[in-house]
């Protein structure tokens, strides 16, 4: 443009090639703008999926197919087949979330045979390499109380239902695995000593039996037509004055009934003759496997010790002599309670090597081969997140240099330019080793971890539900650090950023406040998330629970901002103790749950101490015997961009925008409508009402959005069995209630706002929502809601509005670009295209460094990493830009005007010599 | 005497038969030629016609804006109020004109030093601030001026807050 301002001649003809040349600008820009969709060639360039099981119940190697693979059963329900040379998934089931897609038995040969559900029964076939469904029947008892103890085998290609009624007797049956078809009747053996203790190593039903002192160890062969009793004293195994009925089986075997006794002695059962092994078991906390090898049968044994690390023994099961090939100790592999999951051992060149698929106690998998080398490992724990949060990258040194040159502003000039030279020759440096390094090695060490120019690039923190923490790559979906907590109880587990890595010489700062599994007190986990070191106040056990707990909104002169914890006997703490001094004007509310009352905290520093003082309660949900399903308020450090909305006639209808407004969503029974559910919006500071609104006979879902002066909520429409969202607007009116730039008290005004409500049906079931965030809040708010069929949308605000098709305050319709009261969700507003999410469980999003960008993480099952841009990318080339042309072009056409240039004079000095 | 009895009486006829040759010395005047006429012509008569035409002449140019006002007000009816290149084009040439000729009012009429220069300079500003009204009003018709409260929106300091609140439900 500076050229073209050049160029302009002040006449109209300059005018006209001005607009011209403006013209060329204005399609050259046009060919720049983006498209919503992403090309087939942008697959997985600005996202990423994992693909996760969840943790193992039952796992078997699939050593018949050529791929070698581990056939696995979860605990979600969940029936997959890993790699064995990768360990990646490559075929998938997830069933019911329900009892339903319980899995209880998985049992692996040429094909996959699966038991799902608790009465009926589904029994399935799987084609191992595939994963394709080949046969299915169901199965349903008749003694529906006693079902949960059913136990499944296989048996000469029989499925084994065996059902014990405790102290009773036995009931045992058996079909055909293909068909279904039941061979001969139900047979009942009489077995009056069977209790909940009892174990089945199948074909066996061993239990513990009789007074103290003189107990039993008893076991049936439960197939054999003979009824075959085996009975012994349990002195004659362990000494009885220390036995305290431990019975276990081991954690996998499928070579003969074993057993371990007391955690001390292995059992077997052979030619129906107990069989007490030589060895025992080392550390009571071990697992123990028996596992078939050339050189006959093995058991192995592996534990964890804090001070030798991970161990694994085997010992050969006839003699008792320790196989040393098969010994592991690996100081440095931090798995707590590892548990053999499944073993494998083959003869390659007449060496015994065996494959160990272990799970630890924070669900995560490794396959490791003897001599302990791990082959791959698999996060599980990430099948369960809880909560996230993206934490910013800090800045490289060379840029926290620079900019502590600028934040030093006293000194002298030569001061400041002895810094500046000091700062350029690093530059130089840096410049020199990079130069350097560009001719050596092309890459070794993956990216330092500094924030990129668009500020991109961020840290995930994911909290899981088993208390494992980990910090996670955004852009490429590694991990890069983990932390094990095994006393953390996520339930409503809080995360909060107390610093970030903004504030070079302090550390970035993220705190974790749980619960502690065993005493509820409340537990805080403070660490570096670009690291994952503790920090702080590291590792804190309060003695207490907790009730709430808030951040202080104003950091100390640490840059950090201080959490107040507010305790079950409405005592209030401050980490760090020191910031006390700066609360000021900070309220907090408690929702109880399952009363649905909400108290208001006034928060008062009186020189020594700070403690809560109770201001106001309200009794939501219309009086009746309600609970709370949601409170929703909005981000603390939101910023509202326009404070309000341009209508038609330009005139300009000013938001309410609050910042202490928390919507609640209760749901009660009514005796007319069923169930009723109520939203509240309640000012948080006064604990005044500002809207209600009331959906009889519906059901209220735990999703809801609430930014600016937008609220959305989902409940489910039982009259018309649909889901739907019921979006409010907050209005001031025409005119404001408070000049431009003033501070909004919530204690000084007490005017109602306008309400614009409306709902739309959405034909589909969401699981998650969220709306997008970006760091100005220039760019348009989109709402992404996570859909159980596995996408995830994105719709724009728009469709959501609640002024739709309503009437304006001239009495003018507002046009409703889509009247249909049902929300549309087309093809392209699926952000995730053809990778369905198992699952979906949350929806995160946080803003880019970029304005127009936010950055989106969907978890569940899978984990999704994506980003959207609601406004286009307005402040971004194309992805596929060709900066090539672009730079030809430009040349080519410089190097024209200068010939041209040259050409013409020669042309007027040719003619003037004419 | 009879002869210019004669001369008097036909002013175009010509005497062939003149008898007086002594008299052909001096030759007489062509024919249509008037001495008299000739003499009455006066450089200062001469001198005020053209003042006269001048101040014609820059009537004309001060009433020009003016006596374009029909042809702007036709312009802009054409060019209707959507907002596009042309009619843009069209509205910046309206309102630039004007402008530009207000800024050269004084090189405009800088020859002139007479009675009526400053009536004619107001006139030509009169005429000139009625065709910038005019492209104001198309303006303004076609929504380009920042007239309304909306288009001052962005520009606004946002709101600040006095609480501040944390919480959320029970943890028990």
């Amino acid at each position: 443009m500076g050229l073209l301002s050049i160029h302009f001649k002040p006449n109209f003809l300059g005018l006209l090639k001005c607009l011209n040349k403006l013209n060329w600008f204005i399609v050259f820009f046009s060919l720049i703008n983006l498209s919503v969709c992403i090309y087939e060639d942008q697959i997985g360039k600005f996202d990423w999926r994992q693909t996760y099981v969840g943790r193992i119940k039952f796992s078997q190697f699939d050593t018949v197919s050529t791929a070698k693979k581990i056939i696995v059963a979860t605990e979600e329900n969940v029936l997959a087949a890993l790699n064995l040379k990768t360990g990646q998934v490559v075929w998938r089931h997830v069933f019911e979330s329900t009892s339903t897609g319980n899995i209880q038995l998985l049992h692996v040969t040429e094909k996959v045979v699966t038991v799902t559900g608790s009465n009926p029964y589904l029994v399935r076939g799987w084609d191992s390499s595939t994963g394709v469904l080949l046969w299915e029947w169901s199965l349903t008892l008749q003694n529906e109380e006693q079902s949960e103890f059913s136990e499944f085998w296989v048996q000469n290609n029989m499925l084994v239902h065996m059902l014990p009624v405790f102290g009773s007797h036995v009931e045992v049956s058996m079909y055909n695995l293909l068909s279904g078809q039941n061979r001969g009747a139900t047979s009942k053996l009489p077995a009056t000593w069977t209790n909940d203790g009892c174990v089945l190593s199948a074909p066996y039903y061993t239990c513990i039996s009789g007074g103290v002192g003189t107990q039993q160890l008893l076991s049936l062969d439960v197939t054999s037509n003979a009824v075959q009793l085996l009975s012994r004293p349990i002195s004659e195994y362990v000494t009885v004055n220390t036995y305290d009925g431990g019975l276990r089986p081991l954690d996998t075997n499928n070579v003969i009934p074993a057993f371990t006794l007391d955690d001390k002695k292995i059992v077997l059962i052979r030619n129906n003759q107990f069989e007490i092994l030589k060895t025992e078991v080392v550390d009571p906390s071990a697992s123990v496997a028996l596992v078939d090898t050339m050189h006959g049968q093995v058991i192995l044994q592996a534990w964890f010790d804090e001070n030798e690390g991970f161990t694994v023994k085997a010992h050969n099961a006839a003699t008792g002599a320790e196989v040393p090939e098969l010994r592991v100790l690996e100081p440095e592999l931090k798995l707590a309670e590892p548990e053999l999951a499944a073993a494998t051992c083959s003869r390659p060149r007449d060496q015994l090597a065996c494959r160990l698929l272990l799970t630890g106690a924070d669900d995560s998998v490794h396959l490791m081969q003897q001599g302990g080398r791990v082959i791959w490992s698999r996060e599980e724990a990430l099948a369960n997140v809880v909560a996230v949060e993206f934490v910013e990258l800090p800045v490289s040194d060379l840029d926290a240099a620079i900019e502590s040159e600028f934040d030093q502003k006293e000194g002298s000039i030569w001061a400041a330019f002895t810094r500046r030279l000091q700062t350029q020759f690093q530059q130089l440096q840096t410049l020199i080793q990079s130069l350097q390094k560009g001719e050596g090695e092309e890459d070794e060490a993956p990216p330092a971890l500094v924030r990129d120019y668009f500020g991109l690039h961020k840290i995930i923190v994911l909290v899981t539900d088993v208390g494992k923490i980990f910090g996670m790559d955004n852009l490429s979906g590694a991990l890069l650090w983990q932390y094990y907590e095994p006393s953390l109880d996520t339930e409503n587990v809080l995360v909060y950023t107390r610093r970030t890595a903004r504030y070079p010489p302090y550390d970035a700062y993220v705190t974790i406040v749980g619960k502690h599994e065993e005493s509820g007190n409340g537990l805080i986990i403070s660490l570096n998330p670009i690291t994952g070191a503790l920090i702080g106040e590291k590792l804190m056990h309060l003695d207490v629970q907790l009730l709430q707990c808030a951040l202080l909104h104003r950091p100390d002169n640490e840059k950090l901002y201080a959490l107040i914890l507010l305790d079950k006997d409405e005592n209030v703490q401050i980490l760090p103790g020191s910031a006390a001094p700066l609360v000021e004007n900070m309220y907090m509310y408690v929702a109880e749950k399952n009363t649905a009352r909400v108290q208001g905290y006034a928060l008062v520093y009186d020189g020594r101490s700070l403690w809560a003082r109770r201001t106001w309660q309200v009794q939501l949900g219309g009086g009746g015997a309600a609970r709370v399903v949601l409170a929703a308020r909005k981000a603390a450090a939101e910023r509202v961009h326009s404070p309000g909305r341009v209508l038609p006639d330009r005139s300009v209808l000013y938001k309410y925008l609050n910042p202490n407004l928390v919507l609640f969503v209760t749901e009660g029974p009514d005796p007319l409508h069923k169930d009723v559910v109520v939203a509240t919006c309640v000012d948080a500071v006064s604990g005044a009402v500002v809207a209600a609104q009331t959906h009889r006979r519906a059901r209220a879902l735990p999703l809801a959005i609430h930014t600016e002066h937008y609220l959305a909520y989902l409940y489910y429409n039982d009259k018309h069995r649909r889901t739907e969202i019921a979006t409010l607007e907050l209005y001031e009116g025409q005119s404001r209630w408070l000049g431009a730039g003033a501070a909004f008290s919530s204690l000084a005004g007490r005017r109602a706002p306008s309400v614009e409500r409306q709902a739309y049906i959405l034909a589909a079931a969401p699981a998650a929502a969220a709306t997008t965030r970006t760091e100005k809040a220039l760019t348009d708010k989109h709402v992404i809601l996570a859909l159980s069929s596995g996408a995830l949308v994105e719709i724009p605000w728009g469709y959501l509005e609640a002024r739709r098709g309503g009437l304006a305050e001239d009495g003018s319709v507002i046009p409703a670009q889509a009247s249909p009261p049902e929300l549309l969700l087309g093809g392209d507003a699926r952000l995730n295209y053809n990778r369905s999410l198992a699952r979906p469980a949350r929806v995160h999003a946080a803003p880019a460094g970029l304005e127009s960008t936010s950055l989106v993480l969907a978890t569940g099952l899978d984990l999704f990493y994506t980003r959207v841009a609601p406004s286009k990318t307005f402040d971004l080339l194309k992805d596929d830009f060709d900066y090539y042309l672009i730079t030809i072009v430009l040349a080519a056409l410089i190097l024209a005007t200068y010939s041209t240039k040259y050409f013409a004079s020669r042309k007027i000095l040719k003619m003037a010599w004419k | 005497m009879s002869q210019i009895k004669t001369n008097k009486k036909f002013k175009w006829a010509l005497d062939f038969n003149q008898k007086n040759r002594t008299a052909a010395t001096e030759l007489p005047s062509p024919p249509g030629y008037s001495a008299s006429a000739n003499a009455s012509y006066t450089e200062s008569s001469k001198d005020t016609d053209s003042n006269l035409l001048l101040i014609k002449k820059l009537w004309d140019v001060a009433l020009g804006p003016l006596k374009q006002v029909p042809m702007n007000l036709f312009i802009m009816y054409m060019a209707g109020n959507s907002i596009s290149i042309f009619p843009i084009m069209m509205v910046g040439m309206l309102i630039v004109r004007p402008v530009k000729a207000l800024f050269a009012t004084s090189s405009t009429f800088k020859m002139v030093e007479g009675t009526q220069a400053t009536g004619q300079k107001f006139v030509y500003f009169i005429g000139n601030i009625v065709n910038i009204l005019l492209a104001l009003y198309k303006c303004q018709s076609m929504g380009l001026l920042p007239t309304h409260s909306s288009d001052w929106l962005a520009f606004e300091e946002p709101q600040t807050r006095v609480e501040h609140i944390g919480g959320g439900i029970s943890l028990i």
